[in-house]
């Protein structure tokens, strides 16, 4: 079991694992199912905590353990509960209708993960200590644009929530992978703010779904000049 | 001790509201709390000027110059809304709108009670975190907690205000949130080990120098994206005119001043840092580019307005862009320009809430074609309050407006930003018709039928005319110690 401890093998898992990441943020703009939206999300989240956790490992570092353990118990479990209850009570199983189709969109997302390696690789250079996840950068800004270009794609409440939900993971990955997460402090605010934003999100969509009978925002025209 | 004592008096009185039974409880709590926060705020800003900076807990609250200033306005604003709540919630009570299904009011007399000192405890906490990752959490709180003051009438219109300001709002801080992050990772190489001060301000502050220039610069631009997007600056402003036109008044209020000035303060943390590791022309250029633009978006929507408070949210839009071009415009005297612009408009700008509040609660609608005019007539002291803090807002002279545009205005002319200069004039020139042809109408016209004039409403009219009073004293006359802080914050800009 001695490959547990060596920093080589912990830089090729991150990798690895952040590539998958961004394997589903792409598949998340192809796939239409909502639920399997939802089960996606909670991957990538779980993914995100694994990364943390192997960080946390090879650097020894104590706090990053808790980072992951929130991300895994919030993220990827919670959140997905969460939302998966709330899509049943609301009634919708199938119905993400994006703007553009899916062909279109993976090319979009393609481009955007191209984009984010030319910013990535323009301004990161690693330290002395940082070696792990030196391709994660790359990864983190291409989450952050795609989950971007999801946003401004869907028209459902409840999947643009999702696509929030999906940028600030790659927000996350950037704080993990550039600094070894955030002071503990900031990182528990930022959960905690994630989590709330996730409710007051999930019940302003529970209660457009009763007053509207539709969840599509682009049909709320009413405010205007 | 006051620090803390500041973020924990508005979370006790939310708490206290909580588990209220009558109405009467949530009012006494509430003025309590606000009237403590201004005494507590107040301290602040003298113990400021006294030692030049307040820390807590090793500097995990840390309040200069700039903190007190902000923290002291957004009190202020604070403690006359909850005056002016109210009576604003109790005529709200008498006319029904309030009833829950069991025929009482309560229910959202005890979300406005609890959710209002909550939204102002992450206001007061923006301002005195020196972690900038802190000021971003207590920045994000601040929109969760007035999400649901701004459906708080529960109609279609209010749940897609609310919608716009909660995914606007998300999507701008989760960029904010990116560019903390990078301020993070180009300042954690240069303080080294120590985790939790590689965010903080005091120390990034007088290492900005050190910092990765090319980090700032991508984070810098994710800041002005975010908190720009909080603040209302254009393109990010779609969301202001429907949230304060559906909000209840006293926390549109807040929102347009206290709020704004919560998500400048951010920019203004951020400008710093990049002016001192990257020149001031960068940031600036940035700045003066967003400023303009909300300047100048602002004008053919004021001018074919048709609804007060949406008219007022668009004045809003136009102050932000002023504040951000003042910033952009940097060197020693627009520093000081914006602070008294902050200052100044934080008076005004609720102020006119109020008024609008007045009208709207008498004539049951927003829409100047509805009300006519005659508000003067009709309502004597709030006719008279809104013109003049209508032309206060416009930047007349001999209203305090004036003096921060001109100084503005100056300084760019000073430092050479001519076309700036120009359109400066040219969009303020624009608002100001814009402005005064809705609102003389409004005010000076005649009724549509004849009305007696009404009585004086003592919490509404009252703190309405407090505030009145204050805003024509600071036109002549600013109290020395407000000024030494004023001066004092600015001075955190400049650095010197």
């Amino acid at each position: 079991m001695e490959f547990l401890n060596n920093p080589e093998f912990g830089e090729k898992l991150v990798t690895l694992m952040a590539a998958l990441a961004l394997v589903i943020q792409i598949a998340m703009v192809g796939q239409r199912s909502l639920i399997m939206n939802i089960r996606m999300y909670g991957t990538q989240s779980f993914l995100l905590g694994a990364i943390a956790g192997a960080i946390a490992h090879f650097n020894g570092a104590w706090h990053i353990y808790i980072a992951a353990f929130l991300t895994i118990t919030v993220k990827a479990i919670l959140l997905p509960i969460l939302l998966e209850r709330l899509a049943d009570r609301i009634g919708i199983r199938h119905e993400i209708e994006p703007i553009l189709g899916t062909p279109v969109s993976i090319v979009i997302s393609g481009a955007l993960t191209f984009i984010a390696y030319i910013v990535g690789e323009s301004f990161y250079h690693p330290g002395p200590g940082a070696a792990l996840g030196r391709n994660t950068l790359a990864v983190a800004i291409s989450i952050f644009l795609i989950g971007f270009f999801m946003m401004i794609n869907r028209r459902k409440a409840l999947t643009q929530v999702l696509a929030l939900l999906s940028l600030e993971n790659g927000v996350f990955l950037a704080a993990i992978c550039l600094t070894y997460g955030m002071p503990l402090i900031v990182e528990v605010g930022v959960f905690f703010d994630v989590l709330v934003a996730a409710l007051v999100l999930g019940i302003l969509v529970y209660r457009i779904r009763e007053n509207f009978e539709s969840m599509d925002v682009s049909k709320m025209r009413r405010l205007r000049g | 001790m006051t620090l803390i004592l500041l973020l924990l008096t508005p979370i006790a009185a939310a708490i206290a509201s909580a588990i209220a039974r009558t109405r009467r409880t949530m009012e006494v709590a509430n003025l309590a709390a606000s009237a403590a926060v201004f005494g507590l705020a107040l301290l602040t800003a003298y113990q400021t000027l006294e030692a030049g900076s307040v820390s807590l807990w090793g500097g995990f609250l840390y309040a200069d110059a700039l903190s007190a200033l902000v923290c002291l306005l957004t009190a202020s604003v604070a403690l006359v809304c909850s005056v002016y709540a109210v009576g604003y919630l109790r005529e709200d009570e008498r006319s029904g709108i309030l009833d829950d299904d069991d025929g009482s009011a309560i229910g959202h007399f005890r979300k406005y009670y609890v959710l209002t000192p909550l939204f102002v405890s992450a206001m007061l906490l923006v301002a005195l975190a020196n972690n900038l990752g802190v000021m971003w959490v207590a920045i994000e709180a601040t929109t969760l907690a007035s999400v649901f003051l701004v459906t708080f009438y529960g109609k279609n219109t209010s749940l897609e205000a609310a919608w716009k300001y909660a995914i606007i709002g998300g999507v701008g801080l989760s960029m904010a949130l990116f560019g903390t992050v990078l301020a993070y990772y180009s300042g954690h190489r240069v303080t080294g080990s120590d985790t939790l001060a590689g965010l903080n301000w005091s120390v990034l502050a007088g290492k900005a120098a050190q910092l990765d220039p090319t980090v700032m610069r991508l984070a810098f631009i994710l800041a002005l994206l975010g908190y720009g997007a909080k603040a209302g600056l254009a393109p990010m402003h779609t969301w202001k005119p429907d949230v304060y036109s559906e909000a209840p008044v006293p926390s549109a209020a807040i929102l347009s001043s206290a709020t704004m000035n919560c998500a400048l303060y951010g920019l203004i943390r951020f400008y710093i840092l990049t002016s001192r590791c990257l020149g001031p022309t960068f940031p600036g250029r940035l700045l003066l580019i967003f400023g303009m633009l909300s300047m100048g978006i602002a004008v053919p929507f004021v001018l074919v307005q048709r609804n007060f408070r949406r008219l007022l949210a668009y004045s809003s839009i136009d102050h932000a862009g002023i504040m951000a071009v003042a910033l952009g415009i940097g060197g020693k005297l627009a520093p000081l320009a914006l602070m008294l612009h902050m200052t100044y408009h934080t008076v005004a700008k609720p102020l006119l809430f109020m008024c609008a509040g007045n009208v709207q609660q008498h004539f049951k609608t927003d829409l100047f074609e509805k009300v006519k005019g005659g508000v003067m007539r009709v309502m004597p002291a709030t006719g008279i309050v809104m013109l003049m803090a209508m032309l206060a807002i416009v930047g007349m002279p001999p209203f305090s407006l004036f003096q921060s545009e001109f100084l503005v205005v100056r300084a760019a002319f000073d430092s050479g930003h001519y076309l700036v200069t120009a359109l400066f004039i040219l969009f303020g020139t624009a608002i100001f018709a814009g402005v005064l042809l809705h609102v003389g109408d409004l005010a000076l016209g005649s009724p549509a039928e004849p009305q007696e004039a009404l009585a004086l409403k003592p919490w509404r009219e009252y703190s309405m005319l407090a505030l009145a009073a204050v805003l024509v004293i600071i036109a002549f006359w600013l109290p020395a110690p407000l000024l030494e802080l004023i001066r004092g914050a600015a001075r955190v800009v400049t650095g010197s």
